[in-house]
């Protein structure tokens, strides 16, 4: 199984996220994460969609279904060598007085993680990076006691040289965020 | 908790002025959304509605009343009648159907029609009452989730919730319904949004193109011209074409591609009646029931030029056994089409027509006639082993005589309008068809129950032609209460009930590929005769092979709308038949 990314570029309207997964449902593709979000421009959204698949003729023919639906702009079907991506995740954990103290300079220097929250008996640290990545710092901090874990789904960028957005149609002026 | 409160103040305060809107309408033109909408339908060029009312589109069907100078509109008896009679209405007029319907049960009627009309392409604008928008999730009276009911078979849908969005949204259905490969749009009318007065003034403007949809229509030149290489050196290139080739109207250019080219053609079932049958380049129909040489010559093809189909499995039999020797050219006007079932070499996106009219200059003039004489090879031997015994008069009457005889009395000129199954590939395989658009039927979908509104409606949008309907006795009782549309309508088309007490092609399965196991196909049938009688509408049955030519002359010569059973053979079969999951090769004759 091959994990691709699929990048799709739509107008912000309603029922559109119903309208693309119902796609992947038709064709018995499971999504593995997805993120939804306003673009760099306004009126555009755009989702990070990934997916396991062992036929990547299948997996192009499910982008040119994407593409049908009539408030797509654009999509984008990669594999993992093609992007840049990362995820983000949270990690409760529990601190009650008298157990063994976090190792703060083990986490932000050999994990790349931060605490962002300290609360009275446990801390939330972030940690940005791939699922492998992620994976390790859980297997690390688990020892101490995870309260809550949440991670968010992939967000992805293209490594060609072009942004994505000089691929939608010319029509769309959506005006930039400072 | 301010804020909270903050909000509902502002809520109650848009609520007040909404209710000013409606009390003081400023000047003609400010419109309500209902009015609205029956203006923009004017706008399109709709002359027609099919519809049924209902409590939410009730408002709706009020400002219908002040247009019937302008709109026309034919009240059917069951939703789903309105959908097909729409479809029926969309493939001879070429125009969009328009159906009208209220909420909840009366859209969730409209489904299948709408899947219907995904699967073959037919433009419909299907407008849905919906309840309030303040109502909308709370399980109100007749409220469904009309949207996320239809996303999975319609092109587009969109919930209009306030009467300002009506012109801009109707542009927009009636563009994508119609542009592209066409398709049903589905528009989720809010009472509030029907009752409502525009704030602005009404002002329609058609859409010819959106940012995020704008099909290609001329295709580019580099795929012209390497599919022309491809057809230009081919030994033995073959055409299959479809249902695209009579939505772009490519009928003349097709004509003239397969003169100057002079390769065989084929038709799909949808494709039927875009060749005339006499064409000397016209070999057959493609598929599980179409003819034998069309069907096993495609394994001999080197070129196969795909024109407006898009290889549905009812035509390949088994995908991975399909012209697998052949370098394939697929001219279609959907992207996603290209590469799903059969990888193209030189795919060419666009329209037929389009693409036909490119590619005519970059192709040589050729003669083909070795190769386009074995199929008729072929047609031989289904001369002898199927059609002489199809239409050889002896024992009970059999459906192809009845296909076969209207065809002459008709000469081949009729619009044929088909139900769902056996009675469906006979009058495929057995009318002569001379004119386009002449067989409307449910292909993709198989919709039992399609025939008897989409006739009414076919004969709306086309009538000057003759309409006639070939019926089962299952199929008829699917939508049996449209005789009271007919009748009342006066729409004069003729309906024959091929009448073989069975649901005869489960029952012809259940004989060749369940060991004769009858389960569940023989019917206890009405008398057909008399129930229309009691519709109003006059018929006569024919048992007797004697009294078929005086029959089908009865039923032809009405101006009024006819019922003609014929009883036939019980346990006729459909041959040829390509059983299913097998290779079109294995097309089995007996």
């Amino acid at each position: 199984m091959t994990t691709y990314t699929i990048c799709i570029f739509t107008e912000n309207t309603f029922g559109l996220l119903n309208k693309i997964t119902i796609l992947f449902t038709r064709r018995r593709v499971n999504i593995e994460s997805l993120t939804v979000s306003e673009t760099e421009r306004k009126g555009v959204s755009r989702y990070t969609i990934t997916i396991k698949h062992d036929k990547r003729e299948e997996v192009e023919k499910l982008v040119r279904q994407i593409r049908k639906v009539v408030e797509v702009l654009a999509v984008f079907g990669y594999l993992d060598d093609e992007v840049v991506y990362n995820e983000i995740a949270l990690f409760k954990i529990a601190t009650p007085i008298g157990t063994r103290p976090i190792d703060i300079e083990t986490i932000n220097k050999v994990y790349k993680a931060w605490v962002v929250y300290w609360g009275l008996d446990y801390v939330v640290i972030e940690k940005a990076g791939n699922e492998a990545e992620i994976m390790d710092f859980f297997r690390y901090i688990k020892p101490y006691g995870i309260l809550e874990f949440v991670k968010s789904g992939r967000v992805a960028v293209g490594k060609t040289p072009q942004g994505l957005v000089e691929y939608l149609p010319q029509e769309v002026h959506g005006e930039y965020y400072a | 908790m301010g804020n909270y409160m903050t909000m509902v103040a502002a809520q109650e305060a848009a609520a007040i002025e909404e209710v000013k809107y409606d009390a003081t309408p400023e000047g003609p033109r400010f419109l309500s959304g209902a009015q609205a909408l029956m203006e923009s339908l004017i706008a399109e060029g709709t002359e027609v509605i099919f519809g049924y009312p209902g409590g939410a589109i009730m408002p709706t069907y009020d400002a219908l009343f002040d247009y019937t100078d302008r709109l026309d509109h034919i009240l059917v008896r069951h939703e789903q009648g309105a959908g097909h009679a729409a479809q029926g209405y969309a493939r001879t007029s070429g125009k969009p159907g328009v159906c009208l319907v209220t909420s909840g049960p009366g859209g969730t009627n409209l489904v299948t029609p709408i899947a219907d009309a995904i699967i073959d392409c037919t433009p419909l604008v299907c407008i849905i009452g919906q309840v309030k928008s303040t109502l909308l999730g709370t399980d109100a009276f007749q409220e469904t989730d009309i949207i996320g009911v239809t996303t999975p078979v319609c092109k587009w849908n969109y919930q209009i919730t306030h009467p300002d969005e009506v012109p801009e949204v109707m542009a927009k259905a009636f563009y994508i319904a119609t542009s592209g490969k066409p398709g049903p749009v589905v528009i989720d009318f809010t009472r509030d949004a029907q009752v409502g007065m525009m704030d602005k003034p009404y002002q329609y403007k058609k859409i010819e193109g959106l940012a995020s949809y704008k099909p290609r229509i001329v295709p580019k030149d580099e795929h012209v011209q390497k599919a022309a290489e491809l057809i230009n050196n081919a030994k033995k290139p073959y055409i299959l074409f479809g249902h695209g080739v009579l939505i772009s109207g490519a009928m003349e250019e097709l004509k003239a591609f397969v003169e100057k080219t002079d390769i065989p053609c084929a038709s799909t079932l949808l494709g039927l009646s875009a060749m005339p049958i006499d064409h000397p380049n016209y070999v057959g129909w493609l598929g599980m029931h179409g003819n034998y040489g069309p069907n096993v010559l495609t394994d001999q093809a080197d070129v196969i030029i795909a024109i407006g189909m898009r290889f549905d499995d009812r035509v390949t039999g088994d995908a991975t056994k399909y012209i697998r020797q052949a370098r394939v050219v697929h001219i279609e006007i959907d992207p996603s089409e290209i590469d799903k079932i059969i990888k193209a070499e030189a795919p060419v996106v666009g329209d037929a027509k389009e693409a036909l009219r490119k590619l005519l200059p970059l192709v040589k003039s050729n003669n083909h006639s070795t190769w386009r004489n074995e199929f008729k090879k072929f047609d031989v031997i289904e001369e002898q082993k199927v059609t002489r015994r199809e239409l050889k008069e002896e024992g009970e009457i059999k459906m192809a005589e009845v296909v076969n005889m209207l065809s002459q009395k008709t000469n081949g000129e009729a619009c044929i309008i088909a139900d769902v199954g056996q009675h469906q590939m006979i009058a495929a395989r057995y009318y002569q068809f001379k004119k386009p658009h002449s067989y409307i039927a449910s292909g993709g979908l198989g919709t039992m129950g399609f025939a008897i509104p989409a006739a009414f409606g076919a004969k709306k949008g086309a009538p000057d032609r003759e309409v006639v309907a070939f019926i089962g006795d299952g199929c008829f009782q699917m939508t049996i209460q449209e005789l009271g549309t007919i009748a009342q309508s006066g729409l004069a088309v003729k309906l024959i009930i091929l009448n073989n007490n069975y649901l005869g092609m489960v029952r012809q399965w259940q004989q060749l590929f369940f060991e004769k196991r009858y389960s569940f196909v023989e019917l206890k049938n009405p008398d057909f005769v008399t129930i229309a009688k009691g519709f109003g509408i006059t018929g006569h049955t024919c048992s007797e092979r004697d009294n078929l030519s005086d029959s089908l002359d009865a039923l032809l010569k009405s101006d009024k709308p006819y019922l003609l059973e014929v009883i036939v053979e019980k346990e006729e079969n459909v041959f040829p038949m390509v059983p299913a999951g097998a290779s079109v090769v294995d097309i089995r004759l007996d």
